[in-house]
């Protein structure tokens, strides 16, 4: 694969993370605005771990996916008791407030003569561990496959466990749920801080790869990218969300032809896709058929 | 202390041009219980299509306000036919997601059209300063509370004195009365639709012609600060959106004056996500309006 390649598909595998992210929340029966609030908080802390405290970098990533997933939990926890456009909204706030606050957190150490860490509106640079260890990107796009691939085996085991269907059911009709016994409030926490993780671990494999992150990076454009993604792809399974990154960015960005034109045509595509199938392309009755045609 | 009146006045002048665009998303969600993402980016192609009356002939305020009307309006329609009209009544997700593709869609070929960073728009020349006492008030500000005014009256004469706001206000409360008692609810949505897009149009130029410079970046500037009134407000009502306009722009200017820009920033999404958790019906308060219960389901 040559270097450009190697980019596009890293882009995609770590847009990925957060597409899935809201997706989880989407299935929860919850709108989030505020995703890449997360992503965030996983690459800023992921960096700091790894460039100003001088962490290992897996140490780095855990601690990203902790403090995500934590965060995500403690947010959740006030906030789910709105529901619908209200909940919608305060994940908005949520995510503004920590992009407003990023562009005010200074927090520098010398490190081997260079002052090193997040500094304000000016960003937070010099995130080189991979680089320093030597690792090539087509190793790291290993990394971040292999990290995706566990996500989506997570999703894969909770939808062979009860996870997924208690999930389905507290997002399709809390009423019901409440009525069959399920916690609809620990559920959906349980779900906005699994989101949380998801998002986290995706902002600190990016960090580790931009090596350079800036608070204006985790603005709501990417966040309602994000929610986008998996509304297009389609709510039926987690391959939805990535079909959907994979469209957007594999499809348009790599195709020069569309130079320029990429958001006109992107727009256009989604907005026909829509109106022939509202649940996106991989949607409940698509995936029931094709599990179905796989049983035979 | 005579800063704080001084902030009060500036943020209700700006707070009054934010209810207009509260009061356009609450008109739409009201009738069709979804959101419109596309409805900022829809008022930037009005105001551009101002700018470039502006730029290119050398127009005068009216017709360029006309044409940031217009603009708005077209842009508003092909958002209702493609996002709202086509699809299913069921998919409020679906049209949520559709608007936001045309946001980007329309985003982007405006700024094909328009590849400067920033575009003059015409402003109010040559009115004075007003002075009240220790106070001032920019002229710009004073036609913009006036204006709002004006509009808030109007609408609603059309809501409560003839038949299409009776329609409107009969299909924002319940879609299935309103179709059983013949009211031809896609006409209604479509004409509510191009209302708030007006409104939404004036709102924009208003604020076009008060920085007196324009960039592609309005459209999501006018798609956040109408979402986030109209939310404060308390969904579902007119002067809950009024209401919650005028204390985000009072809340800005104080924030702006006492903390800086990234004071105001952190100030204000710290306040909005506080109020959301404290005071989930909004500032209006008051009845379940039906909107309100649709918007506590998943939209």
């Amino acid at each position: 694969m040559d270097g450009y390649t190697i980019s596009v598909l890293s882009n995609i595998g770590l847009f990925a993370f957060l597409a899935i992210s809201a997706w989880i929340l989407l299935i929860a029966g919850e709108i989030s605005f505020g995703q890449q609030a997360y992503f965030a908080i996983g690459a800023y802390s992921g960096g700091i771990a790894t460039a100003v405290w001088q962490w290992p970098f897996a140490a780095g990533v855990v601690i990203a996916v902790a403090l995500g997933a934590a965060v995500g939990a403690l947010v959740a926890w006030p906030t789910m008791r709105l529901s619908g456009l209200h909940y919608a909204i305060a994940t908005l706030a949520f995510a503004e407030l920590t992009r407003a606050s990023l562009n005010v957190f200074t927090y520098r150490r010398d490190i081997e003569g260079f002052a090193t860490g997040p500094d304000g509106a000016n960003g937070f640079g010099d995130i080189r561990w991979v680089y320093e260890a030597g690792i090539e990107p087509g190793a790291y796009l290993a990394i971040i496959a292999g990290c995706l691939g566990a996500v989506i085996g997570l999703v894969a085991l909770m939808s062979y466990g009860r996870g997924m269907a208690r999930l389905r059911i507290v997002g399709e009709d809390p009423i019901l749920a409440a009525m069959q016994g399920l916690s609809v409030t620990r559920t959906k926490i349980a779900a906005a801080s699994l989101a949380g993780g998801i998002a986290a671990l995706g902002g600190a494999l990016y960090a580790h790869l931009a090596t350079y992150i800036e608070p204006a990076q985790f603005s709501v454009m990417t966040g309602v990218h994000a929610l986008a993604y998996g509304l297009i792809g389609g709510l039926g399974t987690v391959l939805g969300p990535i079909l959907g990154v994979l469209i957007d960015i594999g499809l348009l960005e790599s195709l020069r032809v569309f130079a320029g034109y990429r958001m006109i045509v992107f727009g256009g595509l989604v907005v026909l896709v829509l109106i022939v199938r509202p649940r996106g392309l991989l949607d409940e009755p698509t995936m029931r058929r094709v599990q179905a045609w796989l049983r035979r | 202390m005579i800063d704080f009146v001084q902030n009060t006045l500036d943020g209700l002048a700006i707070g009054s041009a934010y209810g207009l665009l509260a009061l356009g998303f609450t008109l739409i969600f009201g009738v069709m219980r979804r959101l419109n993402m596309a409805f900022g980016p829809s008022i930037l192609v009005g105001i551009f299509a101002g700018a470039w009356l502006h730029s290119h002939w050398s127009a005068g305020m009216i017709p360029v306000f006309l044409a940031t009307l217009a603009g708005a309006v077209i842009a508003s329609a092909y958002v209702e036919r493609l996002s709202f009209a086509a699809i299913r009544g069921d998919a409020a997700l679906a049209s949520m997601a559709s608007s936001f593709a045309l946001w980007m869609q329309l985003e982007e070929a405006v700024a094909r059209v328009f590849p400067q960073r920033t575009y003059a728009f015409p402003t109010f020349e040559g009115l004075p300063m007003l002075e009240l006492g220790p106070l001032f008030l920019r002229p710009e500000y004073l036609v913009m509370f006036l204006t709002a005014a004006a509009l808030v009256a109007g609408l609603q004469v059309i809501l409560t004195r003839t038949l299409f706001g009776l329609h409107l206000r009969t299909l924002s409360d319940n879609r299935e009365a309103a179709r059983v008692s013949g009211v031809n609810v896609a006409q209604v949505a479509l004409l509510t639709f191009l209302l708030a897009a007006a409104i939404g149009g004036v709102a924009g130029f208003l604020i076009a012609a008060t920085d007196g410079q324009i960039s592609t970046k309005l459209g999501m500037w006018a798609t956040m600060k109408g979402l986030i009134a109209m939310v404060i407000g308390g969904l579902g009502s007119m002067r809950g959106a009024l209401i919650g306009g005028l204390a985000l722009g009072v809340v800005e200017a104080q924030a702006q004056w006492y903390l800086g820009a990234s004071g105001r920033e952190i100030t204000t999404f710290a306040l909005l996500f506080v109020a959301l958790i404290l005071l989930p019906v909004g500032l209006a308060g008051g009845a379940e309006t039906g909107a309100r219960a649709e918007a506590g389901r998943r939209l």
